[in-house]
């Protein structure tokens, strides 16, 4: 998918909560040792929600575009404090803008980056000149299951303009891969998703980014050795290494956008954040390769262009290094009182 | 016109289980007006929470038609902690004036109906919903604030903060209307629980039912009589910057400052004279900031004075002589009222084992909010 | 509850306030309050306000923002020896109360120290 007029982002930010729940302590609790797939994950503090850390991101994206006024804001999540009532209007609110159109998106971990497509949309026909594309989770694991070990907190966030001189980078080009794969999924009413465990790889991760890679490769002609950089979406830190390999990228090639190990899978943000690391070092005239994956199930490959004014961009906001590198651990007690599994 | 105090009327400070708010205030409405054959031509209410702590208001009407004062005038006046001290300056000013000869000041608060968390709202209330209540500050914790700022700029020490409470326990012993009747030590102060760093439970005025009265009358009402009274020589209302963390300087009770001002210049007395002042000691930290603001120590210097013995019954200038809201207890509402009706005792030489030598001038301070209001009456002995 | 928070919810989401700087009234129209300060008293609240019993023990500090305005606010995601007088401190966006299960979720400004 491409659009007719060119589009390009034109800021972003990332934000990574302060706490890191170690996989050791996860294990100590479950398991009696050892530890899990990930070194450790980010944990929202207890005051934090898919709200504040979308704002906080936000404010970073909005800081380095430099632009006044949003057409369409985007909040990318499946774990919204409220079942009914927008989180993307607070956002709205909190950035002072008003006369813009504001949505949630929800497709488990890809909701984020259907937003950058639709934006895409909209900027690239001329009905906007700027939005919000926002991919942000207090991801839920029920306590002892595998999911426990990764499911973690954090956002990204994109502005996304027409291209001109002071965008960072351009989008060129993406490709989607959608079908009915139950994989991963969480009830109305439930508070924790359920999984199919094995079935999650295989018929699901693995198909459906390939399907879009490939299918972005054909609509471009573009091959894995034309990109500086691939980010795949990282549900665990096995599973982007694999798929990295069948598509034919290098290990050098993932290495920065590979943040699971450190902060776990922040869901709708995982892929999105990989990509902030990759923008925090990005040179000009590099090519970037992004697919994200959601269960239920679907993918969405882009192909990105880095542009002269990532040099300008340099220092506005914190790098997702930055921030990865100020965490602090806490044991599994403090992360069950900050994650609402215990209640006073 | 002259004013007086002709006689006043005490429950002890405590926990009530078997008293209403109505109760309370009729309890110490007869005992003052037992005392002196004068019928209120007004009934005035200090209470700050009744509608939080007995979901009770209305309370003028309700005190007035159980004393079988009908068609009296009667109403409640709020002021958060200087409520009765507020109620008594409405009694006051109006009898000074003449526009009527006698009203019935009756400070009272139920605060042991409900939960201490419920309390702890209630007070909180007194300070702006937007931004204090709504981060999740208490009024200790606006004093814990104060404290730190307190003993870090003026250097401070905790145990010359703890000399005020230990003071006002010292005075509460023999006092028979206090809540805690239990001499304290340093050590009791500074191994309290911590309340709200570094403010400890013994830093902090205790919860506790209470009512106090006082009737107050001109010359018309009582004749040439004056056995028995205390002139009202000078009262001051001040208020100041709402929130004590949007002061420019947060160490400076300046409502304290020109109510004490005022009032003594309306008294026509010069500071030296006061013999004795009952100040506001909620928590330590205010009770050192009050005394700073009257002059009578120098700033940073009011613990130390009181571990010195200056404060002390026979000491330079007694203050709490009764135990103080640390010890006598500070049912809010009533507080001012109780302060009142102890200067009234000390100035009749009705104090008993608490009784202060040699006594012509006493000064009440009550404050609401963290010295937002601020209230100083000066008492004389009646001539 | 959650109205008399809605209508100054621009105050809370950005810092935004008015004061006038010779007599303290409020009537003016909102600025943007600069974002960081520095600390110049705190406490540690044991026994905070119903509501916040989860968060306890509760971290308020007195912060003085660059052009000298004063808010009030909880310091978060900071270790308890970097909270101290004079330190540096910026501003977030957090949960503030919480109404419940079924009630409203109100968000406004905490500092954490940098």
């Amino acid at each position: 998918m491409k659009s007719k007029e060119r589009v390009g982002i034109k800021g972003y930010g990332a934000y990574i909560p302060f706490q890191r729940l170690p996989s050791t302590e996860v294990a100590r609790v479950w398991k009696g040792g050892g530890s899990g797939p990930n070194l450790e994950k980010a944990v929202a503090s207890i005051d934090e929600d898919t709200v504040t850390m979308a704002i906080e991101a936000s404010q970073y994206a909005m800081k380095m575009a430099g632009i006044e006024e949003l057409g369409a804001i985007f909040v990318g999540t499946e774990s919204k404090p409220y079942a009914v009532k927008p989180t993307s209007t607070i956002v709205a609110q909190a950035l002072g803008q008003h006369y813009t159109l504001a949505a949630d998106l929800e497709f488990a971990c890809k909701a984020a980056t259907e937003a950058v497509q639709v934006l895409t949309g909209l900027v690239g026909s001329g009905m906007i000149q700027n939005g919000l594309a926002i991919g942000v989770d207090t991801a839920q694991g029920r306590p002892g299951d595998e999911l426990e070990y990764t499911a973690a907190s954090g956002s990204a966030a994109f502005v996304i303009s027409k291209f001109d001189k002071d965008a960072i980078a351009s989008i060129d080009c993406s490709a989607s891969y959608v079908s009915d794969t139950g994989d991963f999924w969480r009830r109305a009413q439930e508070r924790y998703p359920r999984h199919l465990s094995r079935f999650t790889g295989e018929p699901a991760y693995f198909y459906h980014v390939e399907k879009s890679v490939r299918n972005l490769f054909q609509e471009t002609g573009l091959k894995p050795s034309d990109f500086t950089y691939a980010v795949f979406h990282q549900p665990n830190p096995r599973f982007p290494v694999e798929v990295a390999a069948r598509l034919g990228f290098t290990a050098g090639q993932i290495k920065t956008g590979l943040l699971n190990p450190l902060i776990g899978n922040t869901y709708a943000a995982s892929s999105p954040i990989g990509l902030a690391a990759v923008l925090d070092e990005a040179k000009p005239g590099n090519k970037i390769l992004l697919a994200s994956f959601g269960s239920g199930a679907g993918s969405d490959a882009f192909s990105f262009t880095v542009q002269d004014a990532i040099e300008k961009s340099r220092g506005v906001s914190p790098t997702v290094k930055s921030m990865i590198a100020k965490g602090t651990k806490i044991d599994y007690s403090t992360y069950t009182k900050f994650r609402g599994k215990l209640t006073k | 016109m002259k004013a007086y105090v002709a006689s006043v009327g005490l429950e002890k400070v405590g926990d009530h289980w078997s008293e209403s708010l109505l109760d309370l205030a009729v309890g110490a409405s007869l005992k003052a007006l037992d005392g002196r054959k004068v019928a209120p031509q007004q009934v005035i209410v200090g209470n700050m929470f009744s509608s939080a702590g007995a979901r009770q208001e209305h309370l003028g009407a309700l005190l007035a038609s159980s004393l079988g004062l009908k068609g009296t005038p009667a109403y409640k006046v709020e002021s958060a902690c200087a409520s009765g001290s507020t109620a008594f300056d409405v009694a006051y000013t109006m009898v000074k004036s003449g526009a009527i000869d006698s009203a019935l000041v009756v400070g009272v608060e139920k605060m042991r109906d409900i939960e201490p968390e419920e309390v702890s709202l209630a007070l909180a209330m007194a300070e702006s919903v937007e931004y204090t209540q709504f981060v999740g500050a208490s009024f200790a914790a606006l004093n814990g604030l104060l404290a730190r700022h307190y003993m870090e700029r003026e250097n401070v020490s905790r145990d010359e903060l703890s000399a005020l409470p230990v003071l006002s326990h010292a005075n509460a012993v023999t006092a028979e209307h206090a809540q805690f009747r239990k001499a304290i030590t340093p050590e009791v102060v500074s191994r309290s629980a911590m309340v709200a760093d570094p403010l400890r439970l013994f830093d902090c005025a205790p919860v506790g039912d209470g009512a106090a009265a006082a009737l107050v009358v001109n010359e018309n009402a009582i004749g040439r009589a004056k056995s028995g009274l205390a002139e009202i020589l000078g009262g001051a209302i001040a208020t100041t910057e709402f929130s004590v963390y949007e002061r420019k300087d947060m160490l400076r009770f300046e409502a304290t400052e020109m109510a004490f001002k005022r009032a003594l210049e309306q008294a026509g007395l010069p500071a030296s004279k006061v013999g004795l002042i009952e100040t506001h000691d909620a928590f330590s930290v205010v009770a050192a900031l009050s005394l700073e603001a009257m002059g009578v120590s120098k700033r940073g210097m009011a613990g130390k004075d009181a571990k010195e013995g200056r404060f002390d019954l026979d000491g330079d200038i007694p203050i709490n002589t009764f135990g103080g809201l640390k010890a006598r207890g500070h049912p809010v509402g009533a507080t001012g009222v109780y302060q009142i009706a102890e200067a009234y005792l000390q100035l009749t030489g009705a104090a008993g084992k608490n009784q202060a030598k040699d006594l012509d001038y006493a000064v009440t301070q009550n404050v609401g909010g963290v010295d937002t209001s601020a209230v100083v009456h000066v008492f004389g002995r009646a001539r | 509850m959650a109205i008399q928070f809605w209508r100054i919810r621009d105050r809370y989401y950005r810092l935004m306030g008015n004061r006038c700087d010779d007599c303290g009234a409020r009537n003016l129209a909102d600025k943007d309050m600069p974002r960081t300060g520095k600390i110049l008293t705190h406490t540690q609240l044991h026994e905070p306000l119903p509501g916040f019993e989860s968060e306890v023990p509760l971290n308020l500090a007195v912060i003085e923002l660059q052009n000298g305005a004063r808010v009030l606010a909880q310091i978060v995601d900071t270790p308890q020896e970097k909270i101290e007088t004079g330190a540096k401190a910026r501003a977030v966006i957090r949960r503030v109360r919480v109404d419940g299960d079924s009630g409203q979720i109100l968000y406004g400004y905490k500092f954490v120290v940098e």
